[in-house]
């Protein structure tokens, strides 16, 4: 053999050798990162009713599955399909109370929608009104939130972005961005990572929430005197080495709701916080092991109660100053949980476009089948 | 890879039959090419009759009267692969090809490849899809030129200039349609056809364009084989390597890597007798994956050891070994590699074989010419003398069968290169991929209805006030998902597509939503498909009264629908001539919205304005 030749066929079968030899390579695995937020499924309660969003049609395809809104007025034990109409769900619903009964539900963008239409309810969903913010909201179950008296709105974006509103969903402003908000003092004490919810205080200023980078640290920044301050939790001992994702934030009845997941992976605890004064003061509650276990859902309800749902199976719930206590294993497909009409809870569960309501009562053993919704899901019209 | 994908149906009946037409079209041109040259060839020899003096200047290209024959390694290799280009220009004419190609065969070839290996591809997949009859006419000529070129060419510039083209297409095919023949990708095995069958190609393109001078050294047939036996060894070790799951017939229950690869090839469409020889050796293998893969690795090595040896006698019987080795792998792993309609060669183990077999073949020392001496006048003639009229007289006289094919192979390629070149020139996709979504549009020739509505500026518009241009009219959703948004990168893209001529044409869509309906939302919308520069587009609403008095003039209704679905309307275009009439209606459903899609539907909105304006 000649010895070019030779030198042309190593050259080729070192060439083979080492894409053999990458491609047995295994990727090494990566460090636990924060906890992410649930999903958009959860509930709300108003004065004229009690609110859920859960995602119908048990398809593969985003496409084929679509974000229906419920509402079970209030005296009442029946839930009803009250998704507005005129835009497409399949990229999420996202509600606020704008108080007086009046609800907001926002579409996050889809496919190739980019921004997010509006409709707004004052009548327990039996009519809708248009309107329009001119961006995509964030996919996080707080990305909208409305002052208690409905005067201002207030948008967590999908780009990090913060706008505000004036009344009625008009005039959007800009509020705050990312990127201003990682470089003021408080986002560099926080070491921000991500924007996880917006809400309004009990007094109507702004608050944000992320997780934190720097360890020990509740991300909750309240927006005064043209400034962005730290107003989360301080967090007792055991968690001041652990990173701290604010994963819902939200104002009913005067009380400000924090829940907290410290720590990452199988470490992972939920805290849940209270406040009446804008964040100046909080008060904790135990902690809840996640066990690894992936929240699914969080529901917020009245006097500051947080269900949570984990793996879809379990739940617990806290009220503020009390303890976590766990309900039943909850039925097969349950999405969410929303507050029942006597003081216990509804569980959601979906299955492809049917969607079982089980209930519980108060201090009830079990679950017991209330009502069946089957909802009229328009397969393929979105694909 | 979303640009590679042009998203139509690769049985699409609209596209097979315009591809079919395209063959066939071009088959008749490439009839009419050889014919023409033959008739000039008899008739330059019966007019000027080639020079009987020995010694007499051949042209370019023309056998020397008393050359050696062409060594048997050499006719090998150029009968071997010139066939095998025809089989495989023969391939790409299937019906399938034409859209199928880019998404159904490099597209999925380069998936296991690095991110940057797919980029490249994607560039060579997107080209195509946005010319698939151009494309998959261009691959057809291409390949049998080649093909009837090198067969035609025995010897002379012509035969290594065929050589080289060789080589030049079959590294455009190994990169663009190969993925570098894979190569990159983790499951790299010789057993599926690795380093990628025209990379063989490429290389006995190589050794036919070898000077004369080097085809009757022993020596090339030691380098032929000692390359090969070096790849076989460096491919035995990379079978043996552990990690690829080719010791395991079975994993966790799931085939192992060779079972899964060959149990995927069974389900390609191909006659029952052998899905069952390959589905058998799939079993074969799940029983006993470690043996299998232990003698893949032993033949290998040995095979690779033998050739490197360098002696005849050892590397006969392994030529013989290798051949029947490669015959197994062909039928049994590889399942001929052309089946399916969607096959574009019979793989790498038929060239492997032809390439071993050369390499033997070139061991034994073959006479060297002395007549590349032996003319003189050739030896010292300069281009100018090449050139003159005597002599070019006299190379067109003394050209053989061969010169003239290989002129007309050339004649072959140029027909298919040069429609993809010209469509090239073009960023416009083809509008047979909007045609064959949309169907055909229905000529029409009545009055448009008037309507006055606001535009997104707030500004009052009506139909008799764009009187003198023509209007493409569809019913867009502002807060539509899926097909509204298409649509209008359709209408824009159309407006660039015609260029100056769009000052003559206003895009119009008017709002097909009784909810989301105010100038909100068409501004948002706007924004949202970089509409607010274009400057004649126009997007139109009303109250809902006007707006389903519109709809209803038009045909048009709209839906609302239950349970977070969208407006349910109609995909539908009008095209307004000047003077107020509808000229043409056809439907805009924009199908799978690809970029391919998306421009061809741009390009047949455009004809479509073009027309009208042509009419006023």
């Amino acid at each position: 053999m000649s010895g070019r030749a030779g030198q042309a066929s190593l050259l080729l079968a070192a060439a083979l050798l080492a894409a053999g030899c990458a491609s047995a390579v295994t990727r090494a695995s990566t460090p636990a990162s924060a906890a992410e937020p649930p999903s958009l499924s959860t509930s709300l309660v108003t004065s004229t009713g009690t609110w859920a969003v859960a995602v119908m049609g048990g398809s593969a395809a985003q496409h084929n599955n679509f974000w229906q809104l419920f509402v079970r007025p209030t005296a009442t034990s029946t839930w009803r399909l009250v998704t507005p109409p005129g835009v497409a769900s399949n990229g999420g619903l996202v509600m606020a109370s704008l108080g007086a009964g009046s609800v907001m539900a926002a579409f996050r963008p889809s496919q190739d929608l980019s921004y997010s239409p509006l409709a707004t309810t004052h009548n327990n969903g039996g009519a809708w009104t248009p309107g329009l913010l001119d961006a995509g909201l964030a996919d996080v179950p707080d990305a909208l939130a409305a002052t208690v008296g409905g005067g201002h709105l207030l948008a967590l974006l999908a780009d990090g972005r913060a706008e505000l509103s004036g009344p009625g969903g008009t005039a959007w402003t800009r509020l705050a961005s990312y990127r201003a908000l990682a470089a003021s003092a408080a986002g560099r004490r926080c070491g921000l990572g991500h924007l996880t919810a917006a809400a309004f205080s009990p007094a109507g200023v702004p608050l944000l929430a992320a997780d934190c980078t720097r360890p020990g640290t509740a991300g909750v920044f309240a927006y005064a005197g043209g400034t962005w301050h730290l107003a989360g939790p301080t967090l007792p001992s055991p968690y001041v080495h652990q990173i701290v994702t604010v994963l819902r934030l939200t104002t009913a009845g005067g009380t400000t709701t924090a829940l907290l997941a410290a720590g990452t992976g199988s470490a992972a605890r939920l805290l849940a916080a209270w406040s009446t004064d804008g964040g100046a003061h909080w008060a904790l509650s135990p902690s809840l092991p996640l066990h690894g276990a992936k929240l699914t859902s969080a529901s917020p309800g009245p006097g500051g109660t947080m269900a949570v749902v984990r793996n879809g199976s379990y739940a617990a719930t806290v009220a503020a100053g009390g303890p976590w206590r766990p309900l039943p294993k909850l039925p097969p497909g349950t999405a969410t949980l929303a507050p029942g009409p006597a003081g216990g809870w509804d569980a959601l569960a979906v299955h492809g476009a049917k969607l079982a309501i089980w209930r519980l009562a108060p201090g009830g053993g079990s679950w017991a089948a209330a009502q069946t919704i089957n909802v009229p899901v328009q397969f393929g019209s979105s694909g | 890879m979303p640009g590679m994908n042009s998203g139509v149906n690769i049985n699409d009946p609209t596209v097979v039959a315009a591809f079919k037409s395209a063959l066939l079209h071009q088959g008749i041109i490439a009839l009419l090419i050889f014919g023409i040259l033959g008739l000039a060839w008899l008739t330059v020899r019966a007019w000027w009759p080639a020079p009987a003096q020995a010694g007499e200047q051949a042209g370019p290209g023309v056998q020397p009267a008393a050359a050696p024959a062409e060594p048997t390694w050499r006719q090998l290799l150029r009968i071997g692969f010139g066939l095998i280009w025809i089989f495989d220009g023969v391939l790409q004419a299937q019906p399938k090809m034409a859209i199928g190609l880019p998404s159904q065969v490099i597209q999925p070839t380069a998936a296991s490849s690095p991110h940057w290996v797919q980029h490249v591809v994607n560039w060579a997949g997107t080209t195509w899809s946005y010319h698939p009859m151009q494309a998959g006419a261009s691959a057809v000529w291409i390949q049998v030129g080649i093909g009837v070129w090198i067969l035609a060419a025995s010897r002379g510039p012509l035969s290594r200039l065929a050589g080289l083209v060789s080589v030049g297409w079959g590294l455009v095919v190994w990169v663009f349609g190969e993925s570098f023949g894979g190569i990159f990708a983790p499951g790299l095995t010789w057993l599926f056809g690795a380093p990628g069958a025209v990379l063989i190609y490429c290389v006995a393109g190589a050794l036919i364009a070898l000077p004369e001078r080097l085809w009757y050294s022993p020596r090339l047939g030691r380098a032929i084989l000692g390359g090969l036996g070096l790849f076989l060894v460096g491919m035995a070790v990379l079978q043996a390597w552990p990690g690829r799951g080719f010791w395991q017939g079975t994993s966790h229950g799931q085939p192992g890597t060779l079972s899964g690869m060959t149990s995927g090839m069974a389900q390609t469409p191909q006659p029952g007798s052998l899905a069952g020889w390959v589905n058998a050796f799939t079993r074969f293998d799940e029983a006993h994956g470690f043996a299998v893969n232990l003698f893949v690795v032993v033949a290998l090595a040995l095979i690779g050891a033998a050739f490197l040896s360098g002696q005849r006698r050892v590397i006969r019987p392994a030529l013989i070994a290798f051949t029947v080795l490669c015959l197994a792998d062909w039928v049994l792993i590889e399942d001929f590699g052309f089946f399916g309609g969607l096959g574009t060669d019979p793989n790498s183990m038929i060239p492997f074989i032809l390439l071993a077999g050369s390499g033997y073949l070139a061991l034994t020392p073959g006479t060297v010419p002395a007549v590349e001496a032996a003319s003189p006048a050739a030896a010292t003639a300069g281009w100018r003398d090449r050139v003159r009229p005597a002599s070019l007289r006299r190379s067109v006289a003394t050209a053989g069968f061969g010169t003239v094919a290989s002129v007309g192979a050339l004649g072959l390629i140029i027909l298919g290169a040069a429609p993809m070149a010209a469509a090239q020139a073009s960023h416009n996709a083809d509008p047979i991929l909007a045609q064959s979504i949309a169907g055909s549009a229905a000529p029409l020739n009545f009055p448009a209805k008037d309507f006055t509505l606001t535009d997104q500026h707030g500004r009052t518009v009506s139909l008799a006030s764009l009187r003198g241009k023509v209007v493409l009219l569809t019913f867009l959703d502002p807060v539509c998902t899926t097909d509204c948004p298409l649509i209008a990168q359709e209408f824009r893209q159309a407006g660039q597509v015609l260029g100056t001529a769009s000052k003559h044409v206003e895009l119009v869509a008017i709002v097909a939503n009784p909810i989301y309906h105010q100038v909100a939302y068409t501004q948002a919308f706007d924004r949202q498909e970089y509409l607010t520069q274009v400057p004649n587009w126009l997007y139109l609403t009303g109250s809902v009264p006007q707006l389903q008095q519109v709809w209803k003039n038009y045909g048009i209704a709209a839906e609302i629908l239950p349970a977070g679905s969208m407006i349910g309307h109609p995909d539908i275009a009008y095209v307004i001539d000047p003077a107020g009439h509808v000229r043409e209606e056809f439907s805009t459903d924009p199908g799978p919205g690809t970029t391919a899609t998306k421009s061809s539907f741009a390009v047949l909105l455009a004809d479509a304005a073009r027309q009208a304006l042509g009419q006023s």
